[in-house]
């Protein structure tokens, strides 16, 4: 498969702040990826290399088999993390302008702007000023400018925050749609449950290094089936302390357990039956967000121990 | 190109098309000429009543001689006068009652002793008009030579012509005649010192904002996942430059305007000013041009590197210091264009916008001059363009904590 972009060992630091360390991954055309990790983690300043706002200290951005030119940014679509808009520009010029910076022509930034308002129902907008728009409303016109130029890959910087359901499900449908067409969708997001529905490969970073990365599938088999998810009513309290339970992860009424090496999923069962109504009981892979935080959770025991060791 | 050229149309649009744009266009000259010469009006308005006066002298003659000295003197003022020939002591006492029961405004005491004694006197209830004051001088002055003229022989009619008073009209080297008067220049220097300062500043601080409002609202990570840093940045001052050219064009066609043909309503010694002086309107747009790109600059690297009005607004003063000295320094220079202060002052690149601009509307300096102030002006703003657009380039994307100035030091060493 041809790649859609690649970072080899990529590094930037700011003053003595190291805020991506030697990260390398691979994008394959037409898929849906996600870049994951916690606040702080060296998302941004991913992203922002790809785009060319900043360069690397070191290694190589490939982009559509490429090395890095400017020329490439006409064929990418970016949208940053907040709403990006001139609050006293009206809804159309903005759209035209930033699109006109991205190579189109005024009456064809025009026309398709006017499809895109319509379809996503901001039609009488057109002519209102951006300050006096709801945040939603906002998100969608930033949207419409990401992508008016019709781009290859488009790269979204944590498209779902500040979104409500139903926004949010409007934009994953568009996203799809944008996927089914053929387009490269990278996003980054701390959002687990979105990732899980999306997308086909995700990257995991921590602290500016890949920690965990693959196929959405292959990764999550990678931390095999000794997972359980488990629904009661009661009392869930003893599930702490159980010699059965490696590590567990409790939301109240649900938890998700993952099992010692060589407890047995039936004993378990049994002794929760004692103590709690039961809804459901699933032995499954872990969800995203339960290796998301116990590989997070990890990395910062490892280097609490290294500075252990170095003092 | 393209893309600088789609900035520079968006923030010129921005700027023209507001209403603000219009109001200040008028508003701005009709401020400038309020603060500078209508106090001036104001003083001259005031008092126009008569100024009762007593002219205390030893002899009619000299009482005489003042009198008609006052009635002739006082073009702004009309004096009624008290003739008392007595130069006994004691009738000053009744005087000061006098002007102390508001019944006179005051008296000159011009009696022959005082006069040997050299105490002439001019007793009043203020002291502060100034213009009553020039005349009740003039007026005692001249009317004492005439009576001591007249002692000493002369007969009325010669008088006036020993007494007529010679008229000096200061002729540049050059060789063109400074046909305006005194007040006109100070008054019309001052005006486009004003003008110059305050546009300067009015554009500098709209590129400030306007920088800071794109890096608050994030407008700047999806303009720079289009273009560059330096498009983005030459975009700007560009084209908020060219807005600011455009007010201050439609200021001096306005201005040629009234000096040609006279505007109805203009001000006679407006129209005197602009007419009589091509290089006034020619020089406008010249130093603002030149100002807004040496200043701009710092103003779009200080948007650039703070994260909030307030940030902004507390180290302001940095840059808007250096165009507030010259400010206190206007008058100096307009008093005295051609001293060797004002010249050095005009050639200091920070100043010469205003400085520069002033002495060539107050008394021309030679051309070498002029050429020298713009070219270490030009110079200078490329320094300043090459220090600012690192500083922008770096802190348009530095978000958070507020920079420590040896932080922003550090960013011009980044590549």
């Amino acid at each position: 498969m041809p790649t859609t972009l690649e970072l080899r060992n990529v590094s930037k630091s700011y003053n003595k702040f190291v805020a991506v360390d030697d990260l390398s991954l691979e994008i394959e055309k037409g898929s849906v990826y996600g870049l994951l990790g916690p606040n702080g983690a060296g998302k941004t300043s991913s992203l922002r290399m790809m785009i060319g706002i900043t360069l690397p200290d070191a290694g190589e951005v490939v982009v559509f088999g490429e090395p890095f030119k400017r020329e490439h940014l006409d064929r990418i679509g970016y949208l940053p993390e907040e709403r990006g808009l001139y609050k006293k520009m009206k809804l159309i010029e903005q759209v035209i302008f930033l699109a006109q910076l991205k190579g189109l022509s005024e009456p064809e930034a025009r026309s398709r702007a006017q499809k895109w308002f319509e379809r996503l129902e901001l039609g009488s907008w057109v002519d209102k000023k951006v300050e006096e728009l709801s945040k939603g409303m906002q998100q969608k016109v930033q949207f419409i400018a990401g992508i008016l130029h019709d781009p290859e890959f488009v790269i979204l910087d944590e498209p779902f925050s500040g979104l409500d359901p139903a926004n949010a499900d409007a934009l994953k449908d568009i996203l799809l749609e944008l996927r089914k067409a053929g387009k490269t969708i990278l996003f980054s997001t701390h959002r687990m449950d979105q990732v899980e529905k999306l997308c086909d490969a995700i990257c995991l970073i921590d602290h500016g290094r890949a920690v965990l990365q693959g196929e959405l599938r292959e990764v999550k088999a990678r931390f095999g089936r000794n997972h359980v998810q488990i629904e009661y009513e009661g009392d869930g309290d003893f599930l702490q302390s159980s010699p059965m339970v490696q590590s567990i992860h409790n939301f109240g009424n649900y938890s998700e357990v993952e099992l010692a090496p060589s407890a047995d999923p039936q004993e378990l069962l049994k002794a929760m039956v004692a103590r709690a109504r039961i809804n459901r009981f699933e032995l499954a892979e872990p969800s995203l967000e339960k290796i998301f935080i116990d590989t997070v959770n990890n990395q910062n025991g490892k280097k609490e121990n290294e500075r252990k060791q170095h003092a | 190109m393209r893309n600088t050229w789609l900035v520079i149309r968006r923030e010129y649009l921005e700027r023209v098309r507001t209403k603000s744009f219009i109001v200040s266009t008028i508003l701005l000259p009709a401020f400038v000429f309020a603060v500078t010469i209508l106090p001036s009006k104001f003083v001259s308005m005031e008092n126009k009543g008569t100024e009762h006066i007593a002219v205390v002298a030893s002899n009619s003659a000299v009482a005489d001689a003042v009198e008609a000295q006052l009635h002739a003197t006082g073009h702004e003022r009309k004096f009624e006068v008290d003739k008392h020939v007595n130069d006994n002591p004691d009738i000053r006492k009744s005087l000061d009652d006098q002007v102390r029961e508001k019944k006179i405004d005051g008296y000159l005491w011009l009696t022959d002793q005082a006069i040997a004694d050299g105490k002439v006197e001019y007793v009043a209830r203020s002291s502060s008009d100034m213009i009553v004051n020039q005349n009740i001088r003039d007026a005692a002055n001249d009317g004492v030579t005439r009576a001591r003229l007249l002692q000493h022989g002369v007969a009325g009619g010669d008088l006036e012509t020993l007494l007529q008073p010679v008229k000096v009209q200061t002729v540049a080297i050059s060789g063109q005649a400074n046909k305006l008067s005194e007040t006109a220049i100070f008054l019309g220097s001052f005006l486009v010192a004003m003008m110059i300062y305050i546009t300067l500043i009015m554009y500098g601080m709209s590129v400030m904002r306007s920088v800071l409002e794109e890096k608050s609202s994030r407008v700047m990570e999806v303009l720079l996942s289009s273009i560059t840093a330096k498009e983005l940045m030459a975009g700007k001052l560009l084209g908020v430059g060219a807005a600011g050219l455009t007010q201050v064009a439609i200021w001096a066609g306005f201005m040629a305007y009234v000096g040609t043909v006279g505007g109805a309503g203009a001000s006679s010694q407006l129209r005197e000013l602009v007419g009589g002086h091509p290089l006034l309107i020619v020089f406008l747009p010249v130093f603002f041009v030149l100002g807004f790109m040496l200043y701009s600059g710092m103003y779009a690297a200080l948007g650039a590197a703070v994260n909030s009005d307030q940030e902004a607004q507390q180290w302001q003063w940095f840059v808007t210091m250096p165009l507030v000295i010259p400010i206190i320094l206007l008058s100096t220079v307009i008093l005295s264009p051609d001293s060797p202060m004002s010249v050095g002052l005009s050639m200091v690149p920070f100043f010469s916008p205003i400085l520069m601009y002033v002495r060539i509307v107050a008394h021309t300096p030679p051309w070498w001059q002029i050429a020298l102030s713009i070219g270490l002006l030009l110079a200078t703003t490329y320094l300043i363009i090459v220090v600012t657009s690192r500083i922008y380039r770096v802190g348009i994307l530095m978000y958070g904590k507020r920079p420590t100035l040896p932080e922003i030091l550090k960013w011009l060493k980044y590549a």
